[in-house]
């Protein structure tokens, strides 16, 4: 990766009595204090702190409707913030958007290509927004085809693309210009497995040389991808830290797998079971959570479904995933 | 601001807009199909009205009249009944739009001096048929009138065939030359507010305009970027439409060519704010063609585009004020018809002024937050 021409200055931190020059690279990527955000009566994003270290996968997790979208956008100096500081890669945010947009990249659900232009055409748009020279454009171009497997496609338009194509063409877009940071909002959305596989797999690649990624994502069995993970609920931030923190800090209860031809009759029996706290869909399987003081085995839980006349049923203890600790975090803020 | 960025953004909506080519054929098309409809079948009703002639008189004056009404081109005579009595039929069926009916001893009394009447009987169900077939026939007998006195080297005020109206600075009342003009302005009205607020519109859906707010491009950019295309094309039709008018329908203009300019482009403003607003109260495509429709009906039914507003109910008419293209349509007939320079057409051009300062003004404020949010 060639290196960006950096021609954006870097804001002067009189604060912290430094000479001056570039901000060193060991301020986080993205640092957040008491940032929050309203639409009239509606706090949509209520005083968050946070600070994502460079280089890493950075996993902003919350159901739809938490804020991860209002919190990107101020992020990416599109939305003003009500109140609270927000300094990306050293810049405040807030105050100079024009200083940080050159060296960020935005991807949305949405692949925002124009559907009606060529892969080249939507390139070679993104690159002349970010007034890249010629020889530059020229290598990106050449490592965004290969990347995206759209070698001789060149001249097709992006809407006869299918679909793990198109992802693909958009993050090319999206980092034509070498960002040092790179938001992904909800990026695998609507995406088959095998290209969210193979769109992982790019994320890790971007990873590697040194990009900041800061993902917002739904889908929880990709937050174990991440390095670091914070979950955001009705705007707030109520946990951060690596998946492996996450689950030795709020997970402290046990979790059954349970697997059934019955589902439908075993969730209402786990749910009224005095012993187990909460029980839910997770993937094909039904989960089941009791505290850790809880005296139920694999077996006697089993025996339990078996008497209340469902057969055929598999409980085994398991670790609790990412998934499991969501759950139970908002199942707490509830 | 950066020119390039510019520059960017203008060759990005024309690589999407020669992607459409239904649109582009649309786009030269309307024009085209407007310039015919309003043209020809406007034109064509007012031209060659059935005429019955009832000569009563039969001398070379009453023969004379009767070639006048006919090589007019406005009149055709096809049906000359012996009596008065055989013309209510003709006019209860429609076989006939006017009747002329030249009294026993016309020539007579002018001979001796003195005025004489003749009927002129016009079919008054279709008003327009009616206001314009009288217009034209007193126009004619005014012309009879004054041959004849030349002819006999009589002074203009002896008596003659009394004829009192007068048609001034549309003197065939040719409707084209009334029509081409404000079709000038309407074709610009609806290519601007339609089809720019649904690129704008359609940018948002798809999700491109909040990634490009994401990226170094300013808002003034992109709406420079976004606008120029279209109002370049809203020109090519300007001008398809008015070379087809001064040159196929051979429209007179006897203005100032730097008065229709400086109209054009102050309604121009307004019709972009109005595209502009379009696109910010509508989420989806379909809505910004309902909103557009929903000023587009009143616009063309009040701004006098098709009905005169003189032949509105007294109610309507200060509505009427309040449609931009009433104005527009102001100056450029004005400027066409009449000639009229800026002095003369000072009131409409300060109206538009003021649309284009508070419409366009209020787009651009709220599309630069709206953007910003």
């Amino acid at each position: 990766m060639s290196e960006t021409p950096d021609r954006v200055p870097e804001e002067p931190r009189g604060t912290s009595g430094a000479t001056s020059g570039p901000a060193p690279d060991t301020e986080p990527a993205i640092s957040l204090r008491g940032l929050t955000k309203t639409f009239g009566d509606f706090t949509a994003v209520d005083g968050i702190d946070l600070d994502v270290p460079r280089g890493q996968i950075f996993g902003f997790l919350g159901p739809n409707g938490s804020g991860k979208t209002t919190t990107i956008r101020m992020l990416t100096g599109t939305l003003r913030p009500k109140a609270g500081q927000a300094r990306v890669l050293g810049v405040d945010v807030v105050r100079h958007p024009d200083r940080v947009k050159r060296r960020i990249g935005y991807m949305s659900q949405k692949f925002a290509l124009f559907e009606d232009m060529t892969v080249e055409e939507n390139l070679r748009f993104y690159a002349g927004v970010y007034d890249l020279d010629p020889q530059v454009f020229a290598a990106q171009r050449e490592y965004v085809l290969r990347m995206a497997d759209l070698v001789g496609r060149e001249d097709e338009l992006t809407r006869n693309l299918s679909v793990g194509w198109r992802q693909r063409l958009a993050l090319g877009a999206a980092t034509i210009h070498e960002p040092e940071l790179l938001f992904l909002d909800e990026p695998t959305s609507g995406v088959d497995p095998v290209a969210r596989r193979q769109f992982w797999d790019l994320l890790y690649d971007l990873a590697s040389r040194g990009v900041t990624l800061f993902v917002t994502t739904h889908y929880m069995d990709e937050a174990a991808h991440c390095n670091r993970l914070a979950f955001i609920y009705r705007g707030r931030i109520i946990a951060d830290g690596s998946p492996a923190e996450i689950r030795a800090d709020h997970m402290e209860q046990r979790i059954f797998d349970i697997t059934t031809r019955y589902a439908d009759a075993v969730l209402p029996q786990l749910e009224n079971d005095p012993e187990i706290e909460e029980a839910y869909l997770s993937g094909a399987s039904l989960h089941a959570v009791v505290s850790a003081s809880s005296t139920l085995t694999d077996a006697s839980l089993r025996q339990r479904l078996v008497a209340a006349g469902c057969p055929d049923t598999v409980v085994a203890e398991v670790d609790p995933s990412i998934e499991d600790v969501f759950v139970n975090l908002v199942a707490r803020q509830r | 601001m950066s020119a390039r960025r510019i520059r960017l953004l203008i060759w990005k909506e024309f690589t999407q807009l020669r992607r459409d080519p239904l649109l582009i054929r649309l786009l030269l098309v309307m024009p085209v199909l407007q310039l015919i409809l309003f043209g020809y079948v406007v034109a064509v009703d007012i031209r060659n009205l059935a005429t019955a002639v009832v000569d009563l008189d039969q001398t070379s004056t009453s023969r004379k009249l009767e070639a006048a009404f006919s090589g007019s081109g406005y009149f055709t005579i096809t049906q000359t009944p012996a009596t008065e009595d055989d013309l209510r039929p003709l006019l209860d069926r429609g076989t006939v739009k006017v009747a002329l009916v030249i009294p026993e001893g016309t020539q007579d009394r002018l001979d001796r001096g003195e005025t004489a009447p003749i009927g002129i009987i016009v079919d008054g169900s279709d008003s327009q048929i009616s206001a314009v077939g009288s217009g034209y026939a007193s126009q004619i007998i005014a012309q009879f009138n004054a041959d004849r006195m030349t002819e006999q080297g009589v002074s203009v005020t002896a008596p003659g065939i009394d004829a009192q109206v007068r048609v001034m600075f549309n003197p065939t009342l040719d409707p084209v030359n009334t029509m081409i003009p404000g079709l000038i302005a309407a074709i610009m009205m609806i290519s601007l507010m339609a089809i720019m607020s649904q690129a704008v519109v359609k940018e948002r859906e798809s999700g491109t305009l909040e990634q490009m707010f994401v990226t170094p491009i300013h808002a003034t950019e992109y709406l420079i970027g976004k606008l120029t295309p279209y109002a370049a094309l809203a020109t090519a039709q300007m001008l398809l439409v008015a070379a087809g008018g001064l040159f196929w329908f051979r429209v007179p203009f006897n203005g100032n060519f730097w008065v229709v300019l400086v109209g054009l482009a102050l309604f121009m403003l307004t019709c972009i704010g109005l595209g502009l607003l379009v696109s910010l109260v509508s989420r989806t495509r379909h809505q910004a063609q309902q909103a557009v429709m929903f000023i587009m009906i009143p616009t063309m039914v009040l701004s006098g585009f098709i009905f005169p507003i003189q032949s509105m109910p007294a109610i309507i008419q200060p509505l009427t004020n309040l449609i931009p293209l009433t104005w527009a349509l102001e100056v450029l007939r004005g400027a066409f018809v009449k000639g009229s320079g800026f002095e003369a057409l000072a009131v409409p051009m300060i109206v538009l002024a003021g649309f284009a300062v508070v419409i366009f003004g209020a787009s651009i404020v709220a599309t630069r937050r709206r953007i910003a949010e």
